[in-house]
Parts: structure tokens; C-alpha cells; sequence
């Protein structure tokens, strides 16, 4: 099947939100009707099955599969509530040893014979774990806060996914706070896609549902939740699909919406 | 009389001629006769991305050589040794990205001048030339860029930049948008201006009285002789 997609979601920095972010596109791309993995490659820090509340369902690990010693479909564990929904859970640490960029692409490839959608959750950094799983990856989202720091790596990172060929790259920016924002204590949206210059997938407010979801091993978009960011996640789900939606607003200025917009079309125009 | 030993001076394994034979065929064949240890490795005028490069480094990681030096010809492989963390040292004539090769199929004999590099210098991403360098696109935070003559950025330059990189005071940055971290002009070092600049106003950034100064870009933008 050719039209399956494998999208690497990745940041640099860490603890700006990719877990969460795989955790609930997966299960709202599910709940849209396509059939969705969500591949662990974060070895190290491994906590997807957590925020998904399988971690008790784990038998069998990609470590298994790659090693033949069990068949892929033993060791998917399928969602509860989400049918559409399967976690291809990380060996593990030690598993980072000998893991090849080769290996991820054998894993990558078996998924993408089955979903639609390979979701793989990155780890930090740009070491072994990230160089395996962009091996990987045909597409990327990558996932920053409004702030320096975070910014940088990310910068970092979307250099690295150029010269590997992943494309597109979309960027998603997590933990906005439009207050913060308009009293300029925050980068502002535009200072962000200025520097970066990727097309963006979506806001996501700072939200402590997310926390609270979190803790409760229940994604945010699973039970139809209003809260800002479970609507965040829904329409990037849709705008991957295709789906033309446009983007919220945090300052709620018109005027600046639409200078930002001109801006990057100039940007992409002229580089 | 004791002996003094010798400074080793490393090994230095030329790959062949770009695409004469595939390098990993190639290689297999070297391993036996190369002196054990680390060595330089010159690329040549080879393309490599940086999974190919990271490939051969791994190659040769284990046949037990490690790579002190990467030297190369061609810029689409700098931008991946930087990327892998690599030292790299850029070879005298320049093949610049495959965007901007010409029709040409040898490198030209003469020494380039003007290098130009296309695309945006993210964060992490360093370039360092001998002559001119142009760049077409931004050079963003975390970025830098070095020559040994002029900086041109046709972009905003965010980053770092240093002309002059062996000393020729008379060199100059020049950028589209000047709002860089920091500047260097030979020995000098500055700091980037605060304040934002007003729009549409190339500015270059000279050593005048002894000290970087930053004024609207005067013509000719572009050196003379290329
Ligand atoms: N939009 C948000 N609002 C509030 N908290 C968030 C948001 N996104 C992520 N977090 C919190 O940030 C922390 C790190 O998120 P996580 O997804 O684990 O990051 P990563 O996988 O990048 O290391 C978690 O505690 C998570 O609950
Ligand atoms: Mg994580």
C-alpha cells in the first residue's frame, strides 16, 4: 500500500509536548476513520504506552519483531476505546545499542503495509535515537514552545531533517499563552515561523487538561473534550488530512494575522 | 641517543574521483593496506548526504579508523559533516550545491573567488570559504558563517558572521537585514545592533577608525572581480 504515511514527530529540545502531541493526533486521526500506529522510538524515555494507558497491555515490543521472535500483529496492542488505534511499544533501553537506522525502516515498512498512518514519537536530541528514527520517516511535524531555547533546536533539527530529504515538515507550536503573548513576554507566533519558515499545522494553547489527561492515561481528544487544546489537536488531525481549517488566532488581531500571512508568502517566494 | 618521535602526521585516504566507482565498493579493498589508527579522509568532490557520509565514517569505524579531519570540494557535503558535528576543512576549489553547479562537468582549475550557497544556514550549520562568500537565504540564530574575504547574505542575517576570517581588515558583511548575534571583521568583534532595522535597507557592516561600524550598504554590493 503506497498511500500509507510515516511522519516523524520530533522537537530537539525536550518536554515541549511530542509525546502528547503523537499520544492525541493518533487517536484523533483514529477517530476520523483512518487506521493509525503510533511507533515508540523514544527507547530511553519511553512513556507513549503511559500517556495512552496500555502500558499493562504490553506483551511483545518491537525489539521481538525485529529479533523474529514474535509476528508484528502479537505484539501491536490495540486501543480500547479506539479500535482504529494500535501502540507499537519500544524495546528496551539497551535496545538503543545496536539499532540501526535499518532496523527502523524494516519496523517503519511493516506498519505502513497496515495504516495509514505511522506516527513515530522521536526522542530528544539529534543523537543515534533521533539519526534512526528519521531514517525512517517520509514526513515530519516538528513540535516547539514559544521560546528560545526550544526555537534554537528546533531550528537545529529542521536542518537536519532537510539533509536527510524528509519532506514536508510541518511545525506545530505548543504551550501558547496569549496573554503572554500580547504583552510580548513570549515570542509572538510570527517571531516563530519567521525563524523557522515551515508551513503551520497548529497552535496548542497551554491547557492543564492536558496534564490532567495525562495523569489519567486518557488522551485529551479520546472523550470528546472541549477544552482548547483537545480542539487543537482535532484540527491539526484534520489539516493533515487535507482539510482546510483555518488557524486560530491567539492575539485576535486581524491586522496582524494578516501581516504575518503576507510575510511568510513572501518569505516562501523569495527563498 | 634516544630517538624523538616523530609527529604523526595522520594518514590521509583520498576517496577516487566522484562517481569513477562507488565508494562502497571501493573501499573493502583499502581497509587492508591503510596504516591502523585514525586518519584524514578527503572526499574529493563527491556528493554525500549525511546518511551517506555517516555510512562511510561507520565504515571505517569498523575496520577501527577513526576521521580527524574531513576535507572536501563540494558543499553539499560540508553541510553534512557540520551537521554530523564533523572538523571539516574545505579543499581550495569549491564545487558549490548541486542547485548552483553549472553545466560544466570539470571543476574549474582556478582558485573561486566567490563562493555562493544556497539556502537558508539553520541552527548548528557552519560555513567557512576561502574568497567571497554569498549566501542566498538567511543565516538564522545558531548559525555562522566565515570567509576569508566578504560575507554576503541575500537574506536576513540572524546569526554570526565573520569576514576577514585571516585578517583582511577590508573586508566587509553585508546583509539584506543586518540583526546578527554577533559580527567579527578580522581581529574585531561586535555585537549585533538592538535596535530593528528599517525595512528595505541593505546595511554592511566595515572597519572604520578601528572599530566595526554599521551604515546603509553602499554599491558596488557585490565585489568586482568574480
Ligand atoms: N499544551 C499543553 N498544555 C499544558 N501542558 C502541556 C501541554 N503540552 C504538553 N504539556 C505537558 O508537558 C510535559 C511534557 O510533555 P511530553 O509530551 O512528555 O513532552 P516530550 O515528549 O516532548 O518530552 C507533560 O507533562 C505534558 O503534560
Ligand atoms: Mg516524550
Amino acid at each position: 500500500m503506497t498511500n500509507s504515511r510515516t511522519i516523524l514527530i520530533c522537537s530537539g529540545k525536550g518536554g515541549v509536548g511530542k509525546t502528547t502531541l503523537t499520544a492525541n493526533l493518533g487517536i484523533a486521526l483514529a477517530g476520523q476513520g483512518a487506521r493509525t500506529v503510533v511507533l515508540d522510538a523514544d527507547f530511553g524515555l519511553r512513556n507513549l504506552d503511559l500517556l495512552l494507558g496500555l502500558e499493562n497491555r504490553i506483551v511483545f515490543t518491537a525489539q521481538e519483531v525485529l529479533a523474529e521472535t514474535c509476528r508484528l500483529d502479537q505484539a501491536l496492542v490495540k486501543h480500547k476505546q479506539e479500535p482504529n488505534l494500535a501502540l507499537l511499544p519500544a524495546g528496551n533501553p539497551r535496545m538503543l545499542e545496536w539499532l540501526k537506522p535499518e532496523d527502523m525502516q524494516t519496523i517503519a515498512g511493516m506498519l505502513s503495509e497496515r495504516f495509514d498512518y505511522v506516527l513515530i514519537d522521536c526522542p530528544a536530541g539529534i543523537e543515534d535515537g533521533f539519526k534512526n528514527a528519521v531514517a525512517a520517516a517520509k514526513e515530519a511535524i516538528v513540535i516547539t514552545t514559544p521560546e528560545v531555547s526550544a526555537v534554537r533546536d528546533a531550528d537545529r533539527v529542521i536542518g537536519l531533517l532537510n539533509t536527510h530529504g524528509v519532506s514536508p515538515v510541518q511545525l506545530v507550536l505548543n504551550r501558547v499563552r496569549p496573554k503572554m503573548m500580547a504583552n510580548q513576554e513570549m515570542l509572538a507566533v510570527d517571531d516563530v515561523t519567521d525563524i523557522l519558515a515551515l508551513p503551520l499545522l497548529g497552535l496548542v494553547l497551554e491547557d492543564e487538561q492536558v496534564i490532567v489527561s495525562t495523569n489519567r492515561g486518557e488522551p485529551l481528544t479520546l472523550n470528546g473534550s472541549a477544552s482548547p487544546a483537545a480542539k487543537a489537536y482535532g484540527n491539526i488531525a484534520r489539516r493533515l488530512q487535507g482539510e482546510d481549517i483555518p488557524l486560530m488566532d491567539p492575539a485576535k488581531d486581524g491586522r496582524r494575522g494578516i501581516r504575518a500571512r503576507v510575510r511568510q508568502l513572501m518569505q516562501t517566494k523569495i527563498f | 641517543m634516544t630517538a624523538e618521535p616523530t609527529p604523526q602526521v595522520p594518514f590521509c585516504l583520498r576517496l577516487p574521483a566522484f562517481r569513477s566507482v562507488s565508494w562502497q565498493q571501493w573501499l573493502p579493498a583499502q581497509l587492508p593496506s591503510l596504516p591502523p589508527g585514525d586518519l584524514d579522509l578527503d572526499i574529493g568532490d563527491w556528493s554525500l548526504s549525511c546518511r551517506d557520509l555517516d555510512e562511510l565514517l561507520h565504515a571505517l569505524d569498523q575496520a577501527g579508523h577513526g576521521v580527524q579531519l574531513l576535507i572536501t570540494r563540494c558543499r553539499d557535503t560540508l553541510i553534512s559533516a557540520a551537521a554530523l558535528g564533523l572538523p571539516v576543512r574545505e579543499a581550495s576549489n569549491v564545487i558549490p550545491t548541486s542547485e548552483v553547479r553549472g553545466e560544466q562537468p570539470n571543476p574549474p582549475k582556478t582558485k573561486v573567488d566567490l563562493t555562493v550557497h544556497r539556502g537558508t544556514l539553520r541552527s548548528g550549520d557552519h560555513i567557512e570559504t576561502q574568497g567571497h562568500l554569498l549566501i542566498v537565504g538567511d543565516v538564522n540564530p545558531g548559525g555562522s558563517a566565515s570567509a576569508e574575504g566578504d560575507v554576503y547574505v541575500w537574506g536576513r542575517l540572524r546569526g554570526r558572521a565573520h569576514a576577514g576570517s585571516k585578517g583582511n581588515s577590508n573586508a566587509k558583511i553585508v546583509a539584506l537585514q543586518l540583526r546578527p548575534l554577533q559580527l567579527r571583521i578580522a581581529e574585531l568583534v561586535a555585537r549585533g545592533p538592538e535596535d530593528r532595522p528599517q525595512p528595505g535597507l541593505a546595511e554592511q557592516a566595515c572597519i572604520l577608525d578601528g572599530a566595526i561600524s554599521i551604515e546603509p550598504a553602499s554599491p558596488p554590493f557585490l565585489p568586482q572581480q568574480i
